[in-house]
């Protein structure tokens, strides 16, 4: 997997749309995609192909067309890591805070005494 | 989690981007010094962090078992205009010039207000840099997450910043 892809992947507000899509109706063919979205058959099997080459749906053959479906693990986790990397930063910025502030009450004691 | 909250969550990749503001009852002086220096950035992230506090100083910093040179992140300085702006890129490989499409840009602004401090900070990088940068900062994130890493060490750096008053 190319790792830049999976950004891009999700980066793409159509992509996200047939990725709710996809999940709401859970699965969905290029051809009934299609049919909910403003771009054409060829453009939604454009971006299927990017949604499955980063492992975020799955194809089956169903019948003449092929059956997409959500690859939720693979999504969770996209998502959860990046949220993770924002908790991260909000216990450093705590950290940052509380040392800052011991150093600013010893300051200020020091003037006093 | 369901469906619904998940795509939230891939919405706000949209932005690509990390932001958090926060008051600090400190004067920027104070802060910019919390933020910027590497013996104050040793006790709020890294165990270890060597770098000169200087545009385009070159350094890095360590997690966990610093023998190891896996556990050792490249950092460079980008900008130092002290008390307002404190910036640097992370995650480059050894030997690379940082710059943007190789690491995470990291920036701190800071604002007098009222007899403290607003710190600004943002991550930047993450769509340039691709994937393997958020696994390597979600990877760095676990070693500091918790409280329990960070209480010990604060009770230690306050009673060590009073018994140096």
């Amino acid at each position: 997997m190319v790792d830049d892809d999976l950004w891009s992947a999700v980066g793409d507000p159509t992509r996200r749309r047939m990725l709710d899509l996809l999940l709401s109706d859970g699965g969905a063919t290029a051809t009934s995609l299609s049919e909910h979205l403003p771009v054409t058959r060829q453009a939604v099997a454009k971006h299927l192909v990017v949604l499955d080459r980063v492992g975020l749906v799955h194809s089956t053959i169903a019948g003449r067309e092929r059956q997409f479906r959500v690859d939720q693990a693979q999504l969770a986790r996209a998502v959860d890591q990046l949220a993770d990397v924002g908790a991260a930063w909000d216990a450093r910025l705590q950290r940052i805070k509380r040392i800052a502030e011991t150093i600013e009450r010893t300051r200020d004691q020091s003037a006093q005494n | 989690m369901t469906c619904n909250q998940t795509l939230q969550k891939v919405e706000s990749m949209e932005h690509e981007m990390i932001e958090r503001e926060i008051h600090i009852d400190a004067a920027p002086e104070v802060v910019f010094e919390v933020v910027s220096s590497p013996r104050h950035v040793r006790e709020w992230w890294p165990d270890e962090a060597e770098f000169p506090v200087e545009p385009g100083g070159t350094g890095r910093i360590g997690f966990g078992d610093t023998s190891q040179d896996n556990n050792w992140a490249q950092f460079t300085v980008v900008d130092v205009a002290p008390p307002r702006l404190f910036s640097f890129r992370w995650t480059h490989q050894a030997g690379e010039l940082a710059a943007p499409g190789n690491s995470l840009l990291v920036v701190f602004e800071l604002e007098p207000a009222g007899r403290g401090t607003l710190l600004r900070m943002t991550e930047t990088g993450f769509r340039e840099r691709g994937w393997d940068a958020v696994e390597i900062a979600h990877e760095y994130a676990e070693h500091v997450a918790g409280w329990d890493y960070f209480l010990p060490r604060l009770l230690a750096y306050a009673a060590k910043v009073g018994a140096d008053a």
